[in-house]
C-alpha cells in the first residue's frame, strides 16, 4: 500500500493516535488531584511495515495500550505504613484525651491526697475543733469525688471507644464489600482483555482506606486479589467478601469476630488495633492502678480511725470514714458527723494521739509497694510516658508514610508541566499530520486534474 | 529521578509542624510552664506531684507551728504570772513573819494570800481558744477545782497525757505539760504550799518554814517552765528550717516544670518564621507551571 493513499492512511493513523494521546493527557490533567489516581501514558509503536519489492515501508503509528504507572511493591509498603500510622494516631488521640485527667500537679487526685493529710495535720494542735474536723471530712469528700469522676471519665472514654470499634467494624465490612465488587468488575474487564486501570486505582484507594482501619495484606491470585489480616483471617477473596461482626464479650466490651473466631486481641495495625489497645489495655490498666490506690488508701484510713476514739462515743473504737472502698468509682465518704473522726487515742476530748496513725497512712506502702502519693505519681508517669512514646512513634511513622507517598507521587503522580509538554508535542504531531493530509489532498487534486489544465488552456 | 509533582502534602505537613511548635511555645509562654501535660515530660510530671505533696506538707507544718505557738506562749506567760504570784506570796509571808506584826496585820495578809490563792487557781485553769492548757488532754473542763473550805483545797481533775504535734517529717513536738506535773507535784505542790502559808500566817505558826516551801514550789515551777521555752525555741528553729525547705521546694518546682521563657520566645519566633516561609513557598508554588506560558 504505497503511493498517496498510503501516505494519507499513515497521516490518518497519526491524527487518530495524536487525538488519543491528547485524550490521555486531558484525562491526566483532569485527574491531577484525584486521590489514588495513577497517571497514564500512551504506549505507541510504529505500524507493521509492509514489503514493497526490496523495500520495507512503514504503515504509520499504532496505539498499543494506555498504561497506568504504579509500583505494586510501593503500594504494599504504603498499605503497611498507613496501618501503622492509623494505629498510632488513634492511640495517640485517645491517650491525649486520657492524660488531661492527670495533667495538674496542684489539683486532682494527687493534690487531694496531699490536702486530705494536711487537713489532719491541721487538726492535730486543736483536735476537738469541729471546724477543723469538718475540713477533714470536706477534704475526704473532695478526694472521693475526684476518684469517682476520674473513674467515670475513664469509663466514658472506654464506652465511646467501644462504640467506635463497632462503627470501625461496620466500615471494614462496607469497604471489603466494595473491594470485592470492584474486583469482580476488574476480572470481567480483564477477561474481555479490556483496560481496567481506573478500577485498579479505585480498588487500591479502597484498600488504602481499609488499611487505615485494619491490618490487611494483599495477595494477588489468579481469581483477583485476596485480602487477609495479619493473623490469617480472610476478608476478601476475589469477588467475595467476608464480613466481620462484633459480639459483647469479656470485659463487657464488643469483641471483633471473624465467624466464630475472636480476632480482637490479634489485630496489629490500623485504627481498630489502636482503639482496642487503649480500650482493652491502657484504660483498664490505669483503672486498676486507681482502684488499688483508692482501695488501699480508704481501707488504711478506716483502719486508722478504728484505732482511736471519737467525740461522740469515746468508749468505742471509731467507725468508718469511707464506704465503697472496693473501687475508685464507688468510693464515698460515709461519715457525716465531724465529731466521729477518731483523733483521740484514749477517749479524752483533747487527745490527738490517734492522728499519728492517720499520718502514718501517708507513709505506708500500699499493696503495690508504693506510698499513696507515689502510687498516684506513677500513674501520672505511666500515662505521660505512654502518650509521649506514642507521639514520637507517630511522628516517625508519619515521616515514613510521607516519604512513601512522595515516592508514589514521583511514579504515579500527574505533573502538569509534563502534561503541558506532552500536549505541545501531541498538538504539533497532530498539526503536522493534518498538514500531510492537506498536502496529499492537494497532490491528489493535482493528480486528478492532471492534463486537464493543458486541455483547458 | 522524577520529582513528586505534588509537593502540597509535604508543605501542609511542614505547616502543621511549625504551627504545632507555635502552639507549644505559646502555651509555655502563657502558662509559664514547660510541663503542661504529663507527656511533655513524664518523669518531671510525676516528680511535680511529689513536689506538690511535699510543699503541701511543708506549708501544713508551718501552719501547725503557728497554731501551737499560740498555745505554748499562753502557757508560758501564764506560768510566768504564777511565778510572780508566788513571789508576791513569799514577800507577804516574809512580811507576816516580822515580829512587829499584830494579829490584825497578819489577818489582813492572810486575806491577801487567799486572794493570791484564787488567782493561782484561776491561772492554773487558763485556756487558749476554749481549751484548758494545763488539763492534759481533758481540755474541755477546768482541771483545778477548789472546794468551799477556807482556805480551799484544790484538786486536779485533768489527766497526765501529753499531746504531740508533728512539725516536720518524723519530728513530733510535745505541746503541753499536764497540770498535775506543774502544780500538784508531791513536795512542790503550789496550792498546798500557799494554803499552808495562809494557815501559818493565820495561826502565827512556822511562817518561815511555809515561806521556804512556797519558794521551793516556785523554783520547781520555774524549772518546769523551761519546757515551754524549749518548745517555743524548737518551733522557731523548725520554722526557719521549713521556710528554707519551702524555698527549695519552690526552686525544685521551677526546675521541674517552669518554662524557659527566653527559649520559648525564641521557639515562637522560629516557628513563626517557619510558618511564613512555608506559606510563601505554597503561594509561589501554585503560580508556576508550563500551562501558564502556553498563551
Amino acid at each position: 500500500m504505497s503511493g498517496l493513499f498510503g501516505t494519507l492512511s499513515i497521516a490518518l493513523s497519526s491524527l487518530s493516535v495524536s487525538q488519543q494521546e491528547m485524550a490521555t493527557t486531558s484525562n491526566n490533567v483532569a485527574n491531577a488531584n484525584t486521590t489514588g489516581y495513577s497517571r497514564e501514558v500512551p504506549d505507541v509503536a510504529a505500524g507493521d511495515p509492509i514489503a514493497e519489492g526490496s523495500l520495507s515501508v512503514g504503515t504509520g503509528v499504532v496505539l498499543q495500550k494506555i498504561e497506568s504507572l504504579r509500583d505494586s511493591i510501593l503500594e504494599i509498603q504504603l498499605n503497611q505504613a498507613t496501618q501503622q500510622q492509623s494505629q498510632l494516631n488513634s492511640s495517640l488521640a485517645q491517650l491525649q484525651q486520657l492524660q488531661t485527667q492527670f495533667a495538674s500537679s496542684t489539683s486532682g487526685i494527687g493534690a487531694d491526697i496531699s490536702n486530705f493529710f494536711n487537713s489532719l495535720q491541721q487538726l492535730s494542735p486543736d483536735p476537738s475543733n469541729l471546724n477543723l474536723r469538718q475540713s477533714v471530712l470536706t477534704a475526704a469528700s473532695t478526694l472521693a469525688t475526684d476518684f469517682n469522676n476520674t473513674a467515670s471519665n475513664l469509663q466514658t472514654q472506654r464506652s465511646n471507644l467501644d462504640l467506635n470499634v463497632e462503627q470501625g467494624v461496620g466500615q471494614v465490612n462496607t469497604l471489603t464489600a466494595q473491594i470485592a465488587s470492584v474486583d469482580a468488575q476488574i476480572s470481567n474487564l480483564q477477561n474481555a482483555h479490556l483496560d481496567a486501570s481506573s478500577l485498579v486505582d479505585t480498588q487500591t484507594t479502597l484498600i488504602r482506606q481499609l488499611s487505615g482501619l485494619i491490618d490487611v495484606s494483599v495477595i494477588p491470585t489468579n481469581q483477583g486479589i485476596t485480602l487477609a489480616t495479619a493473623n490469617g483471617t480472610t476478608l476478601v477473596s476475589g469477588s467475595r467478601s467476608y464480613a466481620l461482626s462484633t459480639q459483647l464479650g469479656s470485659g463487657n466490651v464488643q469483641h471483633i469476630m471473624a465467624g466464630s473466631q475472636d480476632i480482637t486481641a490479634s489485630l496489629t495495625g490500623g485504627s481498630l488495633a489502636g482503639m482496642v489497645q487503649i480500650r482493652d489495655q491502657e484504660i483498664p490498666g490505669i483503672g486498676t492502678s486507681l482502684d488499688e490506690l483508692a482501695t488501699g488508701l480508704a481501707t488504711n484510713l478506716n483502719a486508722a480511725n478504728a484505732k482511736g476514739f471519737d467525740l461522740e462515743n469515746p468508749s468505742q473504737p471509731g467507725g468508718d470514714i469511707f464506704s465503697g472502698t472496693g473501687a475508685a468509682a464507688t468510693l464515698k465518704v460515709t461519715m457525716t458527723d465531724p465529731a466521729l473522726i477518731a483523733a483521740s487515742s484514749d477517749g479524752t476530748t483533747g487527745s490527738n494521739g490517734n492522728l499519728i496513725n492517720f499520718a502514718n497512712v501517708a507513709e505506708t506502702a500500699l499493696g503495690n509497694g508504693k506510698t499513696p502519693i507515689n502510687s498516684y505519681a506513677s500513674i501520672v508517669f505511666q500515662v505521660g510516658n505512654d502518650t509521649s512514646n506514642t507521639s514520637s512513634s507517630a511522628d516517625a511513622s508519619s515521616l515514613i508514610l510521607q516519604q512513601l507517598q512522595n515516592q508514589r507521587g514521583s511514579i504515579s503522580g500527574v505533573s502538569l508541566d509534563e502534561e503541558a509538554a506532552n500536549l505541545i508535542q501531541y498538538q504539533t504531531a497532530y498539526q503536522a499530520a493534518a498538514r500531510v493530509v492537506s498536502t496529499v489532498n492537494s497532490l491528489l487534486s493535482d493528480a486528478v486534474n492532471l492534463g486537464l489544465g493543458a486541455a483547458v488552456q | 529521578m522524577r520529582v513528586n509533582p505534588n509537593p502540597m502534602p509535604d508543605l501542609l505537613a511542614a505547616l502543621n509542624q511549625s504551627k504545632l511548635a507555635t502552639q507549644q511555645a505559646t502555651l509555655e509562654l502563657s502558662t509559664d510552664r514547660s510541663v503542661n501535660q504529663p507527656s511533655d515530660n513524664p518523669n518531671n510530671a510525676a516528680l511535680l506531684v511529689v513536689n506538690n505533696d511535699q510543699a503541701t506538707f511543708n506549708a501544713g507544718y508551718l501552719q501547725s507551728i503557728s497554731a501551737v505557738q499560740g498555745q505554748l506562749s499562753t502557757a508560758d506567760s501564764t506560768l510566768s504570772s504564777v511565778v510572780a504570784a508566788l513571789q508576791q506570796a513569799t514577800n507577804l509571808g516574809i512580811e507576816a513573819a516580822n515580829g512587829t506584826m499584830s494579829d490584825a496585820d497578819r489577818a489582813a495578809i492572810a486575806v491577801e494570800l487567799q486572794g493570791i490563792q484564787s488567782q493561782l487557781v484561776s491561772l492554773a485553769n487558763s485556756s487558749y481558744e476554749g481549751r484548758f492548757v494545763f488539763a492534759g488532754t481533758m481540755t474541755d473542763k477546768a482541771p483545778f477545782v477548789a472546794d468551799n473550805a477556807i482556805p480551799p483545797n484544790v484538786t486536779y481533775v485533768g489527766n497526765a497525757v501529753v499531746n504531740k504535734v508533728s512539725i516536720g517529717s518524723g519530728y513530733q513536738l510535745n505541746v503541753n505539760l499536764p497540770g498535775s506535773q506543774l502544780f500538784s507535784e508531791p513536795g512542790s505542790d503550789v496550792f498546798s504550799a500557799v494554803n499552808n502559808l495562809i494557815q501559818q500566817v493565820q495561826t502565827n505558826g512556822d511562817i518561815a518554814d511555809a515561806v521556804t516551801a512556797v519558794g521551793t514550789a516556785s523554783s520547781y515551777l520555774s524549772a518546769q517552765r523551761a519546757f515551754y521555752g524549749n518548745a517555743l525555741n524548737q518551733a522557731d528553729s523548725q520554722t526557719t528550717y521549713l521556710n528554707t525547705a519551702k524555698l527549695q521546694l519552690a526552686q525544685q518546682q521551677n526546675t521541674l516544670g517552669a518554662a524557659d521563657l527566653a527559649a520559648a520566645a525564641s521557639d515562637l519566633t522560629q516557628s513563626q518564621l517557619n510558618t511564613q516561609a512555608t506559606l510563601a513557598t505554597m503561594s509561589k508554588m501554585t503560580q508556576n507551571d508550563l500551562f501558564d506560558y502556553l498563551k
